[in-house]
């Protein structure tokens, strides 16, 4: 899902890095919740694809912001999307080793 | 945005917060009444006293944060907004004054008799209906229906008929038109508001907040189905075997199905507790995990009150205070103590700081309150919650006083960070410019 990412959409990602779960204080990036990211120079747009580690989540309206918020910051002249997907369902495989390393796990 | 997201959903703060620091305040005032009450404690289970204190601490500290909570809640499991902010408004206003009027009457042994009673019981009546409409329209435009929602749904219903019934036991002491004695109706009463109210919403609050907050996921949801059944289906069959007051061991076979149906939704959590990403715990989770063995020990004197056995025939009284004592001072207390931890903090860091995320340096919401504090009111807490229980089957009225004082001082440590969350002041810094 996050294989073959251009500079740009690896630059974007590294950002995502300073968003915190506010919940678990794991960034979103290390939780595995972002599963895409799609540059578009032509269209001058990013395109954010990400899920929640609960449906229901209390602050999943606000981490989207978030995302959107820091991508904006980093490439302000593009029209950023957020979209949340519950396909696939995130699991804690999903986390990678340094989320892990944070959680103790 | 797509659906699924709560923020939009959420209520205003105005609807929400007002009930936590409310019911702060009335667990403040029932930690103080317990040293008055603390003779009768001691040698009863029911008494002007004790009727005062129980309704304080049932309406005025674990119903008040529980409405206000699930204001908060409903949008979030249900994905929709709440059917009605003024019904909400209307309802705490009620139930904060009816919780006064009625536990004043109680007090002064005033049963059935004043203008309190009739006014208390009334406003408390008209709040639980406001709270039950708002429950069930807003869950009538869900389309997640899962099983934790159907436990919410349910408990608003049986919160309606214990209501209904207490109304009911008290026209009775005027008019008499059941032919049974108020005690006999009570029993059915208390088991109604427990087991019907408070353990079905307790298990679908707790059954949504606990894996989520545990971040535990492969449940199997079948433990909550069969908890469901097991738990409202023993219930009708306890009530109607108490009304006709059918012998005792079938009373305990249909407390026995109660208590399989608890069995089932403490397995299912405690799955959630194993498979825990989360390997240490913060306070609100200490306490929601400590609340468990006060439910053991409700769930024991539970059943040993039941079966009313003749050689436990000494201490019968003091197992009767202790089932009581142990669910609400125990078992709704730790779980509220912690859940406020990860509710609370929560909604009050979206109101300040939903805006400038990204944009400022800003706290978490971990840090808007003292974990000092709280881990001092979590000692605390151990030691006044197992005095009161040493002090009702020493039959010690000193023994109980010790442990009021040690539930004013979780009161008012809890209270004091309740209040520091109400009251943050915004943190938001610039962020730092590379």
């Amino acid at each position: 899902m996050l294989d073959n990412l251009s500079i740009t959409e690896k630059q974007i990602l590294e950002r995502l890095k300073t968003i915190p779960d506010p919940e678990v204080e794991v960034n979103i990036v290390d939780l595995g919740l972002i599963y895409e990211i799609h540059h578009n120079e032509e269209e001058k747009s990013i395109h954010v694809v990400m899920t929640l580690s609960a449906r229901g989540c209390p602050v999943g309206d606000t981490i989207m912001q978030h995302v959107e918020t820091v991508v904006k910051a980093f490439l302000p002249e593009y029209d950023v999307k957020v979209e949340l997907t519950w396909e696939p369902q995130w699991t804690p495989e999903m986390i990678t080793p340094d989320g892990k390393a944070q959680l103790n796990m | 945005m797509q659906a699924g997201l709560s923020t939009k959903n959420a209520p205003s703060p105005s609807v929400v917060l007002p009930h936590y620091a409310a019911g702060a305040i009335f667990f403040i005032i029932a930690s103080v009444l317990l040293i008055f009450a603390s003779h009768d404690l001691a040698n009863t289970y029911i008494g002007p006293k004790i009727l005062a204190l129980t309704h304080i601490m049932v309406l005025g500290w674990v119903t008040i944060i529980i409405f206000g909570a699930l204001y908060q809640l409903i949008p979030v499991v249900m994905e929709v907004k709440l059917f009605s902010e003024p019904l909400a408004h209307i309802s705490f206003y009620s139930m904060i004054i009816g919780t006064v009027l009625l536990s004043y009457s109680f007090w002064n042994n005033y049963i059935g008799k004043t203008i309190y009673m009739e006014i208390g019981g009334g406003l408390i009546f008209l709040s639980v209906i406001l709270f039950s409409v708002n429950v069930l329209f807003s869950a009538l435009k869900t389309t997640n229906k899962t099983i934790e929602n159907t436990f919410i749904v349910t408990a608003g219903g049986w919160l309606l008929l214990t209501v209904s019934l207490g109304i009911l036991i008290t026209m009775n002491l005027v008019f008499h038109f059941i032919p049974k004695t108020n005690l006999e109706l009570l029993r059915i009463h208390v088991h109604f508001g427990i087991v019907g109210w408070f353990m079905m919403l307790i298990i679908g609050v707790a059954s949504t907040l606990l894996p989520m907050f545990f971040i535990s996921h492969k449940l199997n949801k079948q433990y909550l189905k069969f908890s469901y059944f097991l738990t409202n289906g023993g219930l009708i069959i306890l009530a109607v075997l108490l009304y006709f007051d059918v012998n005792m061991w079938l009373k305990g076979a249909a407390g026995l199905i109660v208590l399989a149906g608890i069995i089932f939704f403490i397995k299912y959590n405690y799955d959630a507790y194993k498979k825990r990403l989360r390997k240490k715990l913060d306070i609100g989770m200490k306490l929601s995990v400590f609340a468990f063995i006060p439910l053991f020990l409700t769930l024991l004197f539970g059943i040993l009150t039941v079966l009313n056995l003749d050689f436990l025939s000494k201490i019968q009284t003091s197992i009767n205070t202790a089932y009581g004592v142990s669910l609400i001072f125990g078992f709704f207390t730790a779980l509220i103590l912690g859940q406020m931890y990860k509710t609370l903090p929560f909604i009050v860091w979206l109101k300040m700081y939903q805006d400038k995320v990204g944009k400022f340096k800003i706290p978490m919401p971990a840090h808007i309150y003292s974990e000092k504090v709280a881990d001092w009111h979590y000692y605390s807490f151990l030691v006044a919650i197992f005095t009161l229980l040493i002090g009702i089957f020493a039959k010690e009225s000193i023994i109980i006083q010790v442990s009021a004082a040690a539930f004013i001082i979780t009161s008012v440590l809890y209270a004091y960070n309740t209040y520091k969350i109400l009251f943050h002041k915004d943190q938001s810094e610039p962020l730092e410019t590379k």
